[in-house]
């Protein structure tokens, strides 16, 4: 499903490169739910933007689905993103002048939906995570975990192969995050969806098929649970 | 695997759906910078649709008696009165290849009495062929003819008319006015005419008596203007030049006026006011232009995490670049549209002002906002292009 090989990325001046990443090398099953865990600073962003072909690495390289990702066009990138990956962020991102149901559309329009269709596929996908009550709220009518669950809903509208979540219940209290964590948890199984999920808690990573632990810009730790 | 797709995707009425919506959330800042551009097409416009009515204007001024019109008038020299000879006048066209016809006229004031009415009024005294050749036409009545002569017949000119008529006591033709100390028989009252550029007077406050016998109430029955229809194509300089010295004689100095001079002139004077107000009109829609380029880049850097999670999910450069233009394009064509309406408003209220019948020059609402929106589009492109090069991931870390 994904394939890295010896990505390295490094931020600064090409005279004075500081390497955030050295070399990881990670295969990634269809349908696993993998944990990225690692203090702050160790690169996890870093790797998830690569992965998300939001960002370039400078060495190494990516397959996804068996094919290797071309990071030279931003819009072949674009197109990448639309079609096979989801993103979930830690502040949402949720436009705040758009409705919930047309936050969670707006994948669609970019792929070319017309109107008509996107919406009872938005208020779908919305009731599915049972959020159906909420389709015409804006998002600051909306608690944090219903922000998150409406981002979800975005990140899944598209069918994509990978969901990318960087720290997703970073903003949400104990309890909320669990309820999200459950929630991905039954995502992952009900539409198969591979999920690569950033976080710093570890109780959250044991919930996880996986953790892969890094430090330093390395993998120090890949640990396997069985579900 | 993956469908291929266009550089950009989105529908045209989609994107203006989001501009649309994008500006109104934009509020208050939106509205300054259609301010701008809103000046600039109104004071164009305006521009463009006065040029327009006064060019009718001008042309009416000439309907009549056409741009091929020279009037000679006589400027006494000494203390004798100014005087023509007639005949000579009246021999003009057969003397002078340019001249296609020649009037002979005089012109005073005398005082006029109908019933309990007494004014001070313009005479002119004509030979039969004026009213014909001025478009003057009659209300009632006859006009003067080659059969009066010498007889005290009179034309009241329909201002002229109305003035001298009390209640009960209507100035109409078979009535008897009196013209200085001459009684004169009303025989015909003309309709309302416009006052023409090289008319000798304005013939509805006017009126009209036989040039023959013209003495008893100006003095003389010489001619003190001709009127003169060059053939087209002459040169009214030249021809003026030559037939001044033709009529001028000892007691009498000619001027020479040119319907072709005045319409020079007249377009020299319009000339000014037009590029005058282009400059007017061309500097704030630049700065028009300029507003709406300082509220796109505020915007594109204000919604950098929009543009951040737009990328992310999918929209490519174009989609961005679409996007700004199209809100830029759509801020300043709303500008263009209230602008020209604007514009043919301002048009309107100066029209009335200066007593002309406004009229709408239909092609400047497409020309004011097309002007408007090219103008947004132009200025619109650098933030778009911004927005496009933005970074995702720098753009998504902006909040
Ligand atoms: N655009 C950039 N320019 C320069 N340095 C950067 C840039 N982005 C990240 N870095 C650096 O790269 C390193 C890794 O950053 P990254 O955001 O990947 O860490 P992280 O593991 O996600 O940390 P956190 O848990 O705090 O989110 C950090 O030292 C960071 O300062
Ligand atoms: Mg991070």
């Amino acid at each position: 499903m994904l394939r890295l090989n010896h990505v390295q990325k490094a931020y600064g001046t090409p005279e004075q490169p500081i390497p955030v990443l050295h070399d990881i090398s990670i295969d990634v099953a269809d349908g696993e739910f993998c944990a990225i865990l690692g203090p702050s600073g160790s690169g996890k962003s870093t790797l998830l933007n690569i992965i998300g072909v939001l960002d370039h690495p400078d060495a190494g390289e990516i397959e996804l689905g068996g094919v290797p990702i071309d990071f030279g066009s931003a819009t072949e990138a674009a197109r990448l993103r639309n079609q096979l990956l989801g993103f979930v962020f830690q502040s949402f991102q949720l436009l705040p002048r758009l409705t919930a149901w047309e936050n969670v559309a707006l994948p669609l329009l970019y792929r070319g939906t017309p109107r008509p269709e996107r919406k009872p596929r938005a208020l779908a996908m919305l009731d599915r995570l049972g959020l159906g009550e909420r389709v015409h709220h804006l998002p600051a009518e909306l608690s944090g975990g219903q922000r998150q669950r409406v981002a979800l809903a975005r990140a899944l509208i598209g069918d994509p192969k990978l969901v990318l979540a960087d720290e997703p219940t970073g903003s949400l209290d104990s309890v909320t995050a669990a309820e999200v964590l459950q929630l991905l948890r039954q995502l992952n199984r009900d539409f198969g969806v591979t999920l690569l999920m950033v976080t710093h808690d570890r109780g959250l990573a044991e919930a996880c098929d996986r953790s892969i632990e890094i430090l330093d810009g390395r993998v120090v730790s890949d640990v396997r649970r069985d579900g | 695997m993956m469908p291929r797709r266009p550089a950009h995707n989105l529908e045209v009425a989609e994107t203006l759906r989001e501009a649309l919506a994008n500006l109104r959330a934009q509020g208050r800042r939106s509205a300054l910078a259609l301010l701008g551009i809103l000046i600039g097409t109104a004071s164009i416009v305006a521009m463009l649709n006065i040029g327009h009515i006064a060019q009718l204007e001008t042309s009416k001024l000439f309907s009549h008696l056409g741009a091929d019109m020279v009037q000679l008038r006589a400027m006494p020299t000494g203390a004798a009165p100014a005087a023509l000879d007639r005949e000579l006048i009246e021999q003009l066209p057969a003397r002078d290849p340019d001249v296609a016809w020649s009037l002979p006229l005089a012109t005073g004031r005398a005082q006029v009495a109908f019933g309990s009415q007494r004014h001070d009024m313009l005479i002119v005294a004509i030979t039969p062929a004026l009213p014909r050749l001025a478009g003057l036409h009659l209300e009632r009545g006859r006009s003067i003819a080659a059969i009066d002569q010498c007889a005290m017949v009179a034309v009241a000119g329909a201002e002229a008319a109305t003035q001298l008529s009390s209640p009960g006591n209507q100035l109409m033709p078979t009535g008897k006015v009196a013209i200085g100390d001459y009684v004169y028989s009303v025989i015909g009252t003309l309709r309302p005419s416009f006052a023409e550029a090289l008319s000798p007077g304005d013939y509805n406050k006017a009126l009209l008596i036989p040039l023959d016998c013209a003495r008893r109430v100006l003095g003389s029955s010489a001619p003190t203007t001709a009127m003169v229809r060059l053939r087209p194509g002459a040169d009214a300089e030249k021809a003026g030049a030559r037939l001044s010295g033709m009529l001028a004689n000892a007691s009498s100095s000619i001027e020479v006026i040119s319907a072709r001079q005045l319409i020079k002139t007249m377009n020299e004077q319009k000339a000014v006011h037009t590029s005058m107000l282009a400059a007017i009109g061309g500097i704030s829609l630049l700065v028009g232009g300029i507003g709406v380029m300082n509220v796109m880049l505020m915007s594109v850097m204000e919604r950098r995490s929009e543009i951040g999670l737009r990328a992310a999910i999918g929209a490519t450069p174009r989609d961005l670049q679409l996007m700004f233009t199209v809100e830029a394009g759509v801020l300043a064509l709303a500008g263009g549209v209230a602008g020209t309406l604007i514009g043919v408003l301002i048009a309107w209220i100066m029209a009335q002002y200066s007593g002309w019948t406004f009229d709408l020059a239909f092609y400047v609402l497409p020309l004011g906002s097309g002007m408007a929106a090219i103008v947004g589009l132009v200025f619109g492109l650098y933030p778009a292009i911004t927005a496009a090069r933005l970074h995702p991931i720098e753009a998504l870390r902006a909040d």
